[in-house]
């Protein structure tokens, strides 16, 4: 075969002869814009982060040598770890509420509704639609002393003073996180109730289960991988939490979002504040996997 | 394609993918064309300098000269207390303009980032009153460092119809009394936290960089915490608080006090037996300031009769230039806690001294682990 030969047939390039071989290459050159943009925005600050917790201050300059110090001082404290519990402790109680009070709103959605769906969950999100700062202070309206619950309440006469535990405080925290984040929760559980066969539930039915077995031995497990994707979805980053307790919350509320930023902030202690942000990542991995460790053993 | 077929579309299901993105793609053009759109003409952001200050400075009142020169206001760029704004400076943040007070002068200029300020460029300077910079700390080779911008008091603003004083003189004993343990309010920065602690102790000043007056000091400090409702040095939020009797009695500045009693909420700025903290701050200039000529402007701006006047009606600072206090009798000015000397207002409290970055340092994260409890 010579090139001059008119009716050859025109030879595709190299690469396409590659990629039309190899079906693998064509979905990583595909994904590596992508792939590409997270090495750079997520990797190498992790990174960073990682080297950084290793060095340490030496007045305001930052000595470079590797160290675990700032991870012993962090064991020798007794602050870190009751921040950490007490991160943890209003994570798990905040996404614990929401997942419990917006199941029953997915489901109503996934099986009672039957037109217009789309505009339902449209409405579910619907505090999503103005600014996360806007929403945590008009909760200040809503809990302080002067309040809508407080002067409710005075006025039916049910309480006397005002209740000043709804404001600045950890139910104050737990509250609005719960409020804030409810749509993110929702989403997955509507999802995986939406999924599932109504005709396995029909034949539940015919073989004499009543509706509230027909629930437990179906419905429930069946939407349990919604469930546990909402708590990941939640929990994680409730964790990290930081404005939240910071205009709501009390003394006795802060989370280690704000220590971190105490850190990098008004401490300027960025190596320790950098340490403790692994740690933190650290803690949310352990708990994302015993998230997933009771999802695969509920199954069974 | 009709913006009502579309919709009749979607609801029949009939919508394709294809017009959907169409769609999709039409909306979003618009958002990107709308600064396309002409508009009045005006100077970009970028000829003027960018001023760093305390959140609730950044307002034209401020800047009456400074428009009639240039046509607009300056840039701003704010944050809630002085450390958070060194540590933003020395991590690289350029704004041409900072706001630090006149103590912590020293510490920020041994970082290289500032330069002296040439006085000879501002035509207001001859007004200001020197006992405000003239310290020897605050100048290089003649030049201030700092030019002064505000002066005043930190104290304690409380609601005289909750607060039952009982008799007694006012003190920093107000916000140490068990009696409104969960409705007292702290500033949340070391900076003014810290210092009238130290009053609260009865640590003399000069002693305050000892391991003694570290130990007194975080010992009032850890004391005064369960009775804490907030820290925080966001006055918006401090102010309804207070307004709202969510807290009777905080730490705060003069600004506080002159809001809340304009909208008719009782407060009194006490005049504690042990003395306020008192303060002097101003402008240091960034020694890489991009917008300099604009930067002069603005500091011209902020010295002049103007803004001195704003200063002292609205917020209740004390102002530099000394025409604007031939606008107030004494008594005016001795309601805002202010005098017409005032060294007579800084002198009769405890004015602070500088101190160490390692001082401050360890201050700083002794605090912060004060606050969160340990």
């Amino acid at each position: 075969m010579s090139a001059a030969d008119p009716a050859a047939p025109v030879r595709p390039g190299a690469l396409t002869r590659f990629l039309h071989r190899h079906e693998g290459w064509r979905g990583h050159l595909l994904l590596a814009p992508a792939l590409l943009l997270m090495a750079a925005a997520i990797l190498f600050p992790l990174g960073m982060t990682l080297a950084m917790s290793t060095w340490s201050l030496a007045g305001y300059d930052i000595d470079r040598t590797p160290g675990l110090g700032n991870y012993a001082a962090m064991v020798e404290n007794p602050m870190f770890g009751a921040l950490i519990l007490r991160t943890l402790t209003i994570a798990l109680t905040s996404t614990l509420f929401t997942v419990i009070l917006v199941y029953p709103v997915a489901y109503y959605v996934a099986f009672h509704v039957t037109r217009h769906k789309a505009l339902w969950l449209i409405l579910l999100t619907l505090p999503f639609w103005t600014s996360y700062l806007l929403r945590v202070f008009s909760w200040r309206v809503v809990l302080g002393q002067e309040g809508v619950i407080n002067s409710a309440l005075m006025g039916l006469g049910l309480i006397d003073s005002p209740l000043s535990f709804l404001l600045y405080s950890q139910t104050a925290v737990t509250i609005v996180l719960a409020h804030s984040w409810a749509a993110f929760a929702i989403l997955p559980i509507y999802v995986s109730l939406e999924k599932i066969n109504r005709s396995w539930l029909e034949a539940a039915a015919d073989l004499g289960d009543g509706p509230v077995r027909r629930f437990w031995r179906i419905t429930f497990p069946l939407s349990l991988p919604g469930v546990v994707a909402a708590f990941i979805l939640m929990f994680v980053p409730t964790m990290g939490e930081y404005i939240t307790p910071l205009m709501v919350g009390g003394p006795d509320s802060m989370m280690v979002g704000n220590l971190v930023q105490a850190m990098f902030g008004p401490m300027n202690n960025w190596p320790a504040g950098a340490a403790l942000a692994v740690v933190m990542m650290v803690t949310i991995a352990l708990a994302g996997l015993v998230f997933l460790l009771l999802n695969r053993l509920v199954q069974r | 394609m009709d913006v009502v077929d579309q919709i009749h579309a979607l609801r029949a299901g009939k919508l394709s993918r294809r017009a959907f993105t169409r769609s999709l793609f039409a909306l979003g053009i618009v958002p990107v064309m709308v600064p396309l759109l002409p508009r009045p003409a005006r100077s970009a952001p970028e000829d003027h300098a960018t001023w760093f200050t305390w959140g609730g400075f950044d307002i034209p009142d401020f800047f009456q000269e400074y428009v009639a020169r240039r046509g607009e206001v300056p840039n701003f760029a704010t944050f809630g207390s002085a450390e958070e704004a060194f540590n933003r400076l020395r991590s690289g943040f350029v704004a041409d303009l900072a706001h630090p007070c006149i103590t912590d002068v020293p510490r920020w200029a041994s970082t290289g980032l500032f330069q002296p300020i040439d006085v000879s460029r501002l035509s207001n300077w001859p007004d200001v009153i020197p006992e405000l910079w003239n310290v020897d700390y605050n100048l290089s080779e003649g030049r201030p460092w700092l030019v002064p911008f505000t002066w005043g008091q930190t104290s304690i603003a409380y609601r005289t119809d909750l607060y039952d004083l009982e008799g007694a003189e006012e003190s920093w004993d107000m916000l140490w009394n068990t009696r409104y343990s969960g409705q007292l309010g702290m500033l949340a920065g070391g900076g003014d936290a810290w210092w009238c602690a130290a009053i609260k102790a009865g640590v003399p000043f000069d002693q305050i960089h000892t391991d003694d007056a570290f130990a007194r000091i975080s010992a009032v400090l850890r004391e005064q915490r369960p009775l804490i409702r907030m820290y925080t040095d966001d006055t918006t939020s401090s102010d309804t608080a207070l307004a709202a009797g969510e807290i009777v009695a905080t730490m705060a500045w003069n600004s506080s006090v002159v809001s809340l009693t304009a909208q008719g909420v009782p407060v009194k700025f006490a005049k504690p037996r042990e003395g306020a903290l008192t303060y002097v701050c101003g402008l240091m200039l960034h020694a890489q300031a991009p917008r300099i000529d604009s930067a002069y402007d603005v500091l011209d701006s902020l010295i002049s009769v103007s803004a001195a006047d704003f200063n002292m009606r609205a917020y209740g600072y004390g102002g530099v230039n000394r025409k604007a206090f031939d606008q107030f009798t004494d008594e005016e000015l001795a309601a805002l806690g202010l005098a017409r000397n005032p060294m007579d207002v800084l002198q009769a409290g405890h004015f602070g001294i500088p101190q160490t970055p390692e001082w401050d340092q360890r201050m700083t994260s002794t605090w912060e682990q004060i606050k969160l409890g340990f």
